[in-house]
């Protein structure tokens, strides 16, 4: 308990303590393990107590664990025979074609050191469950980025039982992604810019400004970072994390990452191109486990039902940039940035009362917020939190969070 | 004039700032951007196309586009120092339809890619160039037709004289080649400086006269450009 207290005051400075870390890391390591095994081995088995290991520090630890941890997390029986198909899929899917040109050009996905042919026997895995999953399941569409998923369920877990957990992620976890169009990502990604503006405004205030939009978080969420990290053992701990929390957890983890990066975005041009390439390369070494216990905390602090107005807002405020597209375009057609801005900025504030909300909204109340997030941001006490609303959203299994 | 852009430019984001209450933001002086937007179905090469023209060389390898990729390279004409920035999209269907949308805002020029050796890349151009038109409302933006790689040779399915026909239907010039072939590396250069050429020369025949490419099928009311000096 003394050594997490001790983690709780370093994520405020931004950094973690490797000194302090090295330390206790195996005594801490130990106890974690034995504590996984023992909520495996109670009866019932303990699902609440593996939640709080996958978010904790190190998360799940090894690939071992994960084998045996990630189908509790998904609620996947594992005596269940897994799925099969008795149709030739490769004939029949309409999405054959898609896959397998992304399954093919997905070769960073796979350890740098694996010979050709085996790599090349996992891509043929990898391609079966896409398309059984998709043939079980007709109400899914395939998007580009899915197959980012599933090749970090393939590699851990063995193919057997990767299409079991990827079924009931795809239908639960992936729903909304997997629409029959974006829109519901698309609202998703609504979810972004409200959680940056309630930490940080004036960084808040410079995207809106930049007009960056939140593709560039496109990816990030919808592979929930596989596509853009690349040493895999990250990709594994944030997937534990995600695994265990609430389906919107990785729009958080995004925020937190352009919090994190706050200096390099105020300090970029304040433009749409420079803001989304600096934004868009993620960098690769991340402090994974202060941003995972930060990502937490926010969403202890502003859980999305408190988002839920604001991200609705954001929506109504792109249908009324859509509404002034025209004045826009025209104005940009002529060259004249600062036109298009100041018109952009007198039709928001005419017509959108959230915008007047935000510009009068007195700073103060969110200082208080961080504050209080300092003191909060010890694991423990997010963590608990954090559990707490996966755990009340995975029995009712409810991803309709979007109507 | 260039110049004339900064100042008009940094006058915004002064005002910006006042607004929203972040620091006073000034650029140093920057050159002229050229937006263009790179489209095509899926697996074309429209990343490996961007990334020759920007990088020089063909990628290692690439993996599916999720979303919009940001890609850009300065470049120098008439004495003038230009930065081109290559927006690269997704090209599964349905990320165009609520997603890339964003990216069309402001850009000066379109790309259209397809495959030579198929098809059906061919095919899917009506859709995108229907798309394209929903989404920019002046109608006289430059626009180009690019079959990329020409290097295969045996395997081409779409010969050049159908694509001829359906770029002169549409009013775009027409290129054939091949990101990857280091003999038509400067065929991929050659293409992008010539349509950052017509840019640097398109926005004053604006002013007085239609583009010279820009004979349109359709002709619509063009909007009412004032002086933008």
């Amino acid at each position: 308990m003394a050594s997490r207290s001790a983690q709780g005051d370093v994520p405020t400075s931004g950094r973690w303590d490797d000194g302090a870390e090295t330390a206790g890391f195996n005594t801490k390591r130990k106890k974690k393990l034995a504590g996984i095994y023992q909520a495996l081995n109670s009866d019932p088995i303990d699902v609440a107590a593996l939640r709080r290991m996958a978010i904790s520090e190190g998360g799940l630890l090894t690939d071992e664990i994960r084998r045996k941890v990630w189908p509790k997390l998904l609620n996947v029986d594992t005596s269940d025979p897994p799925p099969v198909s008795g149709n030739n899929l490769r004939q029949m899917s309409k999405d054959y074609q898609q896959v397998l040109l992304d399954v093919r050009r997905s070769l960073r996905r796979f350890p740098p050191g694996m010979p050709k042919e085996q790599r090349e026997g996992l891509q043929e895995e990898l391609i079966d469950i896409i398309l059984l999953v998709l043939e079980r399941n007709p109400q899914l569409h395939y998007y580009q980025g899915y197959h980012d998923i599933v090749v970090t369920f393939l590699l851990v877990v063995g193919e057997k039982l990767a299409t079991s957990l990827v079924e009931k992620l795809s239908t639960h976890h992936l729903r909304d992604f997997m629409d029959r169009t974006m829109d519901n990502t698309k609202h998703i990604l609504n979810y972004l810019m409200p959680i940056i503006d309630q930490v940080n405004p004036e960084l808040h205030d410079f995207m809106q400004s930049a007009e960056v939009g939140t593709i560039f978080a496109l990816s990030w969420l919808i592979t929930w970072f596989g596509h853009v990290l690349s040493d895999f053992r990250h990709v594994v701990r944030l997937y534990d994390f995600f695994l265990a929390c609430h389906p919107l957890m990785p729009i958080y983890f995004a925020a937190v990452i352009v919090l994190y990066r706050e200096q390099e975005v105020l300090d970029c041009d304040c433009d749409m191109a420079s803001v989304h390439h600096l934004l868009s390369q993620i960098p690769q070494d991340l402090p994974y486990e202060t941003l995972i216990s930060r990502a937490g905390d926010l969403f202890v602090q502003f859980p999305p039902s408190e988002l839920a107005r604001e991200a609705a807002a954001q929506q109504q405020a792109q249908k009324t940039a859509a509404s002034t597209f025209k004045d826009f375009e025209l104005a940009s057609a002529q060259q004249r940035p600062d036109m298009v801005l100041r018109q952009r900025f007198q039709g928001l504030l005419r017509t959108e009362d959230r915008t007047k909300d935000v510009l009068t909204k007195p700073r103060t109340n969110r200082f208080v917020k961080l504050a209080v997030m300092g003191l909060t941001v010890a694991l423990g006490a997010a963590a608990l939190a954090v559990v707490k609303s996966a755990l009340e959203w995975a029995p009712k299994f409810q991803l309709q969070l979007f109507p | 004039m260039a110049s004339e852009m900064e100042s008009s430019l940094e006058a915004s984001f002064t005002s910006s700032g006042a607004l929203s209450g972040s620091s006073v933001f000034l650029p140093p002086a920057r050159s002229r951007i050229f937006k263009i937007i790179v489209i095509g179905d899926s697996n074309v090469g429209k990343t490996c196309l961007t990334y020759r023209f920007c990088a020089g060389r063909f990628p290692d390898r690439t993996e599916a586009t999720i979303g919009v990729d940001f890609r850009e390279r300065a470049v120098e004409i008439d004495g003038e120092r230009i930065k081109i920035q290559l927006w690269d999209t997704a090209g599964q269907e349905r990320f165009r339809k609520s997603m890339v949308q964003h990216y069309y805002r402001n850009v000066h020029a379109v790309v259209f890619v397809y495959d030579m050796t198929n098809m059906a890349s061919f095919h899917s151009l009506p859709s995108w160039i229907e798309e394209c038109k929903q989404h920019l409302l002046a109608n006289d933006i430059p626009r180009i037709l690019v079959g990329n790689k020409c290097d295969l040779r045996s395997a081409i399915q779409v010969p050049t004289d159908l694509a001829q026909k359906f770029a002169d239907t549409h009013s775009m010039p027409l290129f054939e080649t091949s990101a990857k072939n280091p003999n038509d590396n400067d065929h991929v250069e050659a293409i992008f400086m010539t349509l950052a050429h017509k840019l640097k020369s398109h926005k004053p025949l604006m002013l007085s006269q239609p583009p010279d490419h820009g004979v349109t099928l359709k002709p619509e009311p063009k909007p009412v450009m004032t002086c933008w000096c």
